[in-house]
């Protein structure tokens, strides 16, 4: 008996019980009895019962089933005597497993082929206790409904309870997530400070994390200095493509909100919206095909020699183009957040609309659209996908826009693909790297959130 | 000057300090127009391009083909197998916790330190860099859970923890705009708070719902930097079969594309841009039709 069958078990033995208990309910009904709750809660109750405790047996099960069956099979005759090389013996128990469970035919080590039977029996084993004891609790949950089953008794606020506990514990799932990221990154970062001093990867300037294939080789022990990596990502995220995201965006929504006819706005906005929609791979790739050949070119005109095709104004550009949609629409809110009396008094004095828009609204407007552009360098230095592809891989400390700089995020995708060895400090960079940028982006965000929050209040 | 000669409109110096002010407000005017035309003219000069060059490369061959080194072989319907696998994860588990922590939070929950932080993390988790959560997933799903690398299940786990707080904004908005007098006439009507919510305040809050979450979908379709992270970026010239199987998802194989110098390739990858986009277009129409045709004032 599989775990598959158990489960279909368990799910047959809770609707077959829900229904006898929605007839035995109806049946009181029949004889006369004054329901608490409709047949249908009471039906709900017991199938409730039958089933989420075998369900979450099953769920707590399964990888307790898998090590027990891997420890098994390892003790077997058989099994003891596979090679004591890991990865060859991790390949020759999958395919075991692969065989056992029909996924293959037959495996490229001999060996795989004896104890796929051996495999097949202690699944067996394992599944019968697992399973067994998902039905028997199922039966037992199902009976012990079934006997509440009463004319007086409150079905629907047992189902109600299941329902609130469901609501609390789908909620508690963002605490998890944060808490998962928080602890993994922290987790791995910590092994990698274990190698690497804080000081030397926060304050260093030599970036070129290749590890050496032998120990004795020049230069083995890789260098972790990530100050390059983090004027890369300000240099680009930060400032190139602020300037162009910044007067774009904001220019945008004060045309939009100020300006434009209705009908013009109506085509422009989603025209906006569609620009924010599209996927940054594209973004990416757009700006590795048009814009940096272009860039390049122009830098080289303008008698630059070091212009690299992979330039940092070639991203920095294409990001700001990104995040115009972003700017623009945290500036149209708060932009229509000024009270309209404020707008009138300035337009009563005689002052021009451009006038009352950069005396009066902009300063009135002006925190709500700091905290816009926050949220909006959050975002850029975050973001992947344009600079992986457009931006370079060398760590260079320049202010040169035309010359070659590297990311965070470039680091972080170029550090973790390729052949992984888990433990080296090569990955583990990686962690380290993502760890500050999370810190980095949960700062800008925690301040933006409060300055938009605090403005909002001020008008309300 | 004297301030006799200011207050007098028909003088001339009077006259030309209005058209100095008249002339300025234009200016202020045309900048505005041309800093949208800007941002627009962009987004037409990249549709343009992508369909001026990958136009040639869609055929049935494309369509109906999966990955391959022989860029006249190759085609996307391994990818969108993939992407679509993938998406169909990330909703089955994103759009019912988003939904029922949204009406937690918006209809049950009272404000005590918990909900504080649950609401802290779900604005947070919004805003989170989209490759932290690639390293999550590479740390927690494939290095500790130990669930199969490259496979459209680790991809959706991933993708639904970055969607759900997506879906739970947009969620508590909607389920907010619906008017406590609906509430109030159903409770006064006997029914218990969970038939109020899920009876009356849910289903005409769904639209909105809806619409936010085929939005998040849409990000999540479109999303490449947290899948390079768990290893969806394998060669792999066979459509996946099921959710565990190896695959690749439609972002990152443009992605794969893009390098390769062969020249066969950039028809194809503007080509598979082509494709991606008309399914990005595609769901943001269905969300602003549902909220068009659906979504009520009260």
């Amino acid at each position: 008996m599989s775990l598959t069958l158990a489960l279909a078990a368990v799910l047959a033995i809770a609707a077959a019980a829900a229904y006898l208990g929605r007839n035995k309910a109806a049946g009181l009904r029949g004889g006369g009895a004054r329901l608490n709750s409709l047949p249908s809660y009471h039906g709900g109750y017991v199938f409730l019962w039958a089933a989420l405790p075998p369900l979450l047996l099953l769920a707590i099960w399964l990888p307790i089933h898998n090590a027990l069956v891997e420890q098994a099979v390892s003790a077997s005759p058989a099994g003891q005597q596979l090679p004591d090389f890991a990865m060859v013996r991790e390949a020759i128990l999958t395919e075991a497993r692969e065989i056992a469970t029909g996924q293959r035919e037959a495996g490229f080590n001999p060996e795989s082929a004896k104890l796929a039977p051996v495999y097949r029996s202690t699944m067996a084993h394992y599944a019968w206790i697992g399973g067994g004891l998902a039905i028997l609790l199922a039966l037992a949950g199902a009976a012990w409904a079934l006997t509440r089953v009463r004319a007086s008794f409150r079905a629907r606020s047992g189902v109600e309870r299941w329902v609130m506990g469901a609501l609390v514990g789908a909620s508690l799932i963002a605490i998890l997530t944060t808490l998962g990221i928080v602890l993994s990154l922290l987790f791995e970062s910590l092994r990698f400070f274990s190698m690497v001093p804080p000081a030397e990867f926060l304050f260093g300037t030599q970036w070129s994390p290749q590890m050496a294939l032998r120990a004795d080789q020049a230069g083995s022990s890789g260098a972790f200095g990530s100050l390059p990596l983090f004027w890369g990502t300000v240099f680009i995220g930060a400032i190139i493509a602020m300037v162009v995201a910044i007067p774009l965006g904001l220019m945008s929504a004060i045309f939009l909100t100020q300006y434009a006819p209705a009908k013009l706005r109506s085509v422009l906005k989603p025209a906006l919206e569609i620009l924010a929609g599209i996927p940054t791979v594209v973004y990416g790739y757009f700006a590795a095909l048009t814009v940096a050949p272009a860039v390049r070119d122009i830098g080289i005109n303008l008698g630059v020699g070091s212009a690299s095709s992979e330039s940092a104004l070639a991203a920095g550009l294409v990001m700001g183009i990104m995040i115009i949609p972003l700017v623009s629409s945290m500036a149209d809110d708060s932009i229509a957040a000024v009270p309209q009396s404020m707008r009138d008094g300035s337009l009563a004095l005689g002052a021009t609309r451009s006038e009352t828009i950069k005396k009066v609204v902009l300063p009135a407007a002006l925190p709500g659209v700091v905290g816009g552009v926050l949220l909006a360098v959050s975002r850029a230095i975050g973001e992947t996908m344009i600079v992986v592809m457009a931006a370079g891989l060398a760590a260079n400390l320049t202010l040169n826009p035309f010359e070659s700089v590297t990311t965070v995020t470039t680091q972080i995708v170029q550090l973790l693909t390729g052949d992984q060895e888990f433990d080296s400090p090569k990955t583990l960079a990686a962690f380290a790297l993502g760890l500050v940028l999370f810190v980095i982006t949960l700062i800008l965000n925690l301040i933006a959130l409060r300055v938009v929050r605090k403005y909002r209040e001020a008008y309300e | 000057m004297s301030s006799a000669a200011l207050s007098r409109w028909s003088g001339n110096e009077m006259q030309r300090r209005v058209s100095k002010r008249y002339a300025a407000e234009r200016r202020f005017k045309l900048l505005g127009l041309l800093a949208v035309g800007l941002s627009v003219a962009f987004l037409a000069f990249l549709l343009v391009t992508m369909l001026a060059r990958g136009l040639g490369g869609l055929s049935a061959t494309f369509l109906s083909g999966s990955d391959s080194t022989d860029p006249a072989l190759a085609g996307v319907w391994g990818a969108l197998k993939g992407s679509f696998l993938t998406i169909l994860v990330t909703i089955a588990l994103a759009f019912p916790i988003g939904v029922l922590s949204a009406v937690y939070l918006e209809e049950f929950a009272r404000r005590n330190r918990w909900t504080d932080l649950i609401e802290v993390s779900i604005n947070n988790l919004a805003a989170v860099p989209s490759i932290i959560f690639g390293l999550l997933g590479l740390a927690v799903f494939l290095n500790v859970l130990h669930l199969p690398r490259s496979a459209p299940l680790v991809g959706g786990l991933t993708l639904a923890l970055m969607t759900m707080p997506v879906i739970v904004i947009a969620g508590r908005n909607a389920i907010k705009s619906v008017p406590p007098s609906i509430r109030d006439a159903a409770l006064g009507v006997g029914a218990s708070k969970m038939q109020v919510v899920f009876h009356h305040v849910l289903p005409l809050a769904l639209p909105g719902i809806l619409t936010g979450t085929i939005i998040g979908m849409a990000r999540a379709l479109g999303e490449t930097a947290p899948l390079l992270m768990i290893g969806m970026r394998a060669f792999i010239a066979a459509p996946p079969q099921g959710i565990t199987d190896p695959a690749t998802v439609l972002p990152v194989q443009i992605f794969l594309w893009s390098d390769e110098v062969s020249r066969g390739f950039v028809e194809k990858t503007s080509a598979a841009i082509i494709v991606l986009l008309v399914f990005m277009l595609l769901m943001n129409g269905i969300a602003i039709y549902l909220r068009n045709r659906f979504e009520r004032r009260w």
